[in-house]
């Protein structure tokens, strides 16, 4: 099968890229200088939360085009999206409050981009939670597709409300300039390649083990 | 025939269901309440709260009575696979979603006359707004929460844990509504001007419009069987 | 728009309904094959099949509560799907769930009916309806509280209140009494010499001999045999019937 070839090139390129991405976030780039060691969980904090970003783009897309077109690889993909995205929205939180405990003297604080991520969260895991509530496939994927797709459009007001609550989180990346170094900058664009490869591998991987799934179940369940 | 005359049979059919049985208002005006005395009990008896407690603390029995409600406006639909004969029927599906929309609308409302009442008494004595600045809030939160929960619902009724999933998959999107109502009703208990709730009134008008123009679009295709 | 059917024997003028090459497929299985059929105005039409053949999945279609995969169902030059809503008003159907709301008296369902059908005078038809199906005297009591039977006549009367003309029947005789039976029959026949098209779906015999003018059966998403019934006799059916299910 084509797929499983491109996921497993996906794969190798993650299997290779990721540890050249911890070796550059542990011994090329520069420790900062008030934050110490603890910025280095930056590095992979940002392209986990770009990722997860993308995961719930891809859904929203997916879900659009299983309503238009009623295809069970629109379900797969969404399927798949989903999934990758809630575990790398829990990995973002958890990144996050580890870095937030010796900066904030915290581990959680009502901050407009931890609060969204903690509701986009919310949302997602329960489109999850939907989809093992419902047996009939073509049911389950209505379903989730436009809880996709509505959850996604959530997400624009969630950040909006979330500014009710005073931000304390750092920008890094504005739009006329970066805050970093340049030698961060390559760290992290890096540790963005590596988790890039990563999800295209996971996700690849993850749509053809549901067609499969599903085509096993069609020879174990067979409808008449 | 003129969609309004739909939206009409429909609504009417429903509040008249509703009105002779009373079994959905009567459990969201008495888990509402129920909740507001435990929340009383909770912050301490005989302490006063302030304004910003006492808005959490009324959002909080307004959502959970609500959902009770809007389990049943689309669990009678399903019980005899009366959705069914509708969809087949000359009502197009967002007459469906609108009359359902305003049912439940209704229901929060008519359930909110007792709640307020009820909030006043247990937590009133140190607020000083008076509750009809409350009612713009009320209002929108109705909307949005009908608009929004009539498409979820209609998904959680066709799976066989409607009860469990109904707040589980609405109470994360009505997240950013909540957070401005709260903002919102806190400033009218401590009775500052009304040109401050503004700030939070449009953006929760917003979301009313947005989640009606979604649910508009999204539930012909969450009411159907493929 | 004029396609050629496969088995187009009987394409004329009355031609009411047309199916053609219709498939509906969930996920990777099928449930329909490729479905060809001409219903005629007036036509009785009783399909038979096992469980699964796919029976139910054809009259969702019919009724516009499914899709098809792919294919076309016409009624009379217009596209099923294209104007589903126009021909919704024309649409009856009996199915084995009642369709009544249970804390609505009869009239009320009736006449919520009537009311969203468009009908005029939406209480004189449903009294009228009421009178056909032996239901005048309950008119007052909750659905909830009919007996079964009376609750099974209610819904007939239900799908009867737009006078339809296409009637869509999902065995309608499971679990039916011997009064609800009769009067279902008694309806049908009267709807049948009305020129109304009827489209049954059943795996009783008896009862769909009884009235079809037409007899097919349906076995893993196709039509494995559609023929007029005063060509064949009841008893010969019941042999071409088991001899498909045993070939299927």
């Amino acid at each position: 099968m084509t797929l499983t070839n491109r996921s497993s090139l996906f794969a190798g390129a993650a299997a290779l890229l990721m540890p050249v991405a911890i070796g550059m976030i542990f011994f090329y780039a520069p420790l900062e200088k008030t934050m110490g060691s603890v910025q280095k969980i930056f590095y992979f904090h940002l392209p986990l939360a770009f990722s997860a970003f993308l995961s719930f783009f891809v859904a929203f897309v997916a879900g659009i085009m299983y309503l238009r077109t009623r295809r069970q690889v629109w379900d797969a993909r969404l399927a798949a999206s989903v999934e990758i995205g809630v575990v790398f929205t829990t990995l973002v939180l958890i990144t996050g409050s580890l870095w937030g405990k010796p900066i904030w003297n915290t581990y959680w604080t009502w901050d407009p981009r931890l609060t969204t991520s903690l509701i986009l969260w919310f949302i997602y895991a329960s489109c999850l939670i939907l989809r093992s509530a419902v047996e009939e496939e073509g049911k389950r994927a209505t379903y989730c597709a436009v809880m996709a797709i509505v959850g996604f459009v959530d997400v624009p007001i969630v950040f909006f409300s979330a500014r009710l609550w005073r931000s304390i989180h750092p920008v890094v990346i504005r739009s006329d300039s970066v805050g970093l170094e340049s030698s961060m900058l390559i760290t992290l664009l890096v540790s963005m390649l590596a988790m890039l490869a990563f999800w295209i591998g996971l996700y690849k991987f993850r749509v053809s083990l549901q067609l499969q799934e599903a085509a096993a179940n069609e020879l174990l369940n067979p409808k008449d | 025939m003129s969609s309004l005359h739909q939206i009409r049979f429909l609504l009417c059919k429903d509040l008249r269901v509703e009105l002779r049985k009373k079994e959905s208002l009567v459990s969201m005006a008495f888990f509402g309440a129920l909740i507001l005395v435990i929340l009383n009990i909770a912050t301490g008896i005989g302490k006063q709260v302030d304004a910003e407690t006492g808005a959490g603390i009324l959002w909080v029995a307004v959502m959970f009575s609500s959902v009770l409600g809007l389990g049943r406006v689309f669990a009678r639909e399903k019980e005899n696979g009366c959705v069914a004969a509708l969809l087949i029927s000359p009502a197009a599906p967002w007459e469906i979603y609108v009359a359902k929309a305003l049912v439940n609308f209704t229901l929060m409302v008519l359930s909110e006359l007792v709640l307020v009442p009820v909030f006043y008494v247990l937590f009133g004595a140190q607020l000083q707004g008076t509750p009809l600045t409350l009612v713009p809030i009320l209002l929108l939160v109705n909307l949005g929460f009908s608009v929004t929960g009539t498409l979820i619902s209609a998904i959680s009724a066709g799976t066989r844990r409607n009860e469990v999933l109904l707040p589980i998959l609405l109470f994360p999107l009505l997240l950013p509504l909540i957070a401005f109502a709260v903002k919102a009703t806190s400033a009218a208990l401590a009775a500052r001007p009304f040109a401050e709730l503004l700030d939070q009134l449009e953006p929760m008008a917003a979301f009313c419009v947005i989640f009606a123009v979604v649910g508009y679009l999204l539930f012909p295709f969450a009411i159907r069987e493929d | 728009m004029n396609q050629a059917t496969p088995e187009s024997n009987k394409v004329d003028s009355s031609v009411f309904l047309t199916i053609s090459e219709l498939r509906k497929s969930y996920g990777s299985r099928e449930a329909l094959r490729g479905i060809n059929l001409d219903l005629k105005r007036g036509e009785f039409l009783c399909l038979f099949g096992p469980n699964g053949a796919g029976k139910s999945t054809l009259l969702k279609i019919l009724a516009t509560l499914l899709r098809p995969s792919s294919g076309t169902v016409q009624v009379l030059d217009y596209d099923l799907e294209e104007h589903a809503e126009k021909f919704r008003a024309n649409l009856g159907m009996v199915s084995h769930q009642s369709f009544v709301y249970q804390d609505l008296t009869v009239l009320e369902n009736l006449e919520f009916f009537a009311a969203l059908y468009g009908v005029q005078d939406s209480q004189s038809r449903a009294l009228e309806l009421l009178e056909e199906v032996n239901l005048v005297d309950r008119y007052d009591m909750p659905a909830a509280n009919l007996s079964r039977g009376m609750q099974q006549r209610l819904s007939i009367a239900r799908a009867l209140v737009n006078d339809p003309a296409l009637l869509l029947l999902d065995e309608p005789y499971t679990g039916l009494d011997e009064h609800a039976a009769s009067v279902l029959r008694d309806q049908l026949q009267k709807l049948h010499s009305r020129k109304r098209t009827i489209v049954m779906v059943t795996h009783n015999l008896r009862r769909g001999l009884e009235s079809a003018t037409r007899l097919g059966i349906l076995a893993h998403g196709k039509l494995t045999y559609l023929q007029e019934k005063k060509d064949i006799d009841a008893t010969a059916f019941e042999e071409i019937y088991f001899k498909h299910l045993g070939a299927a």
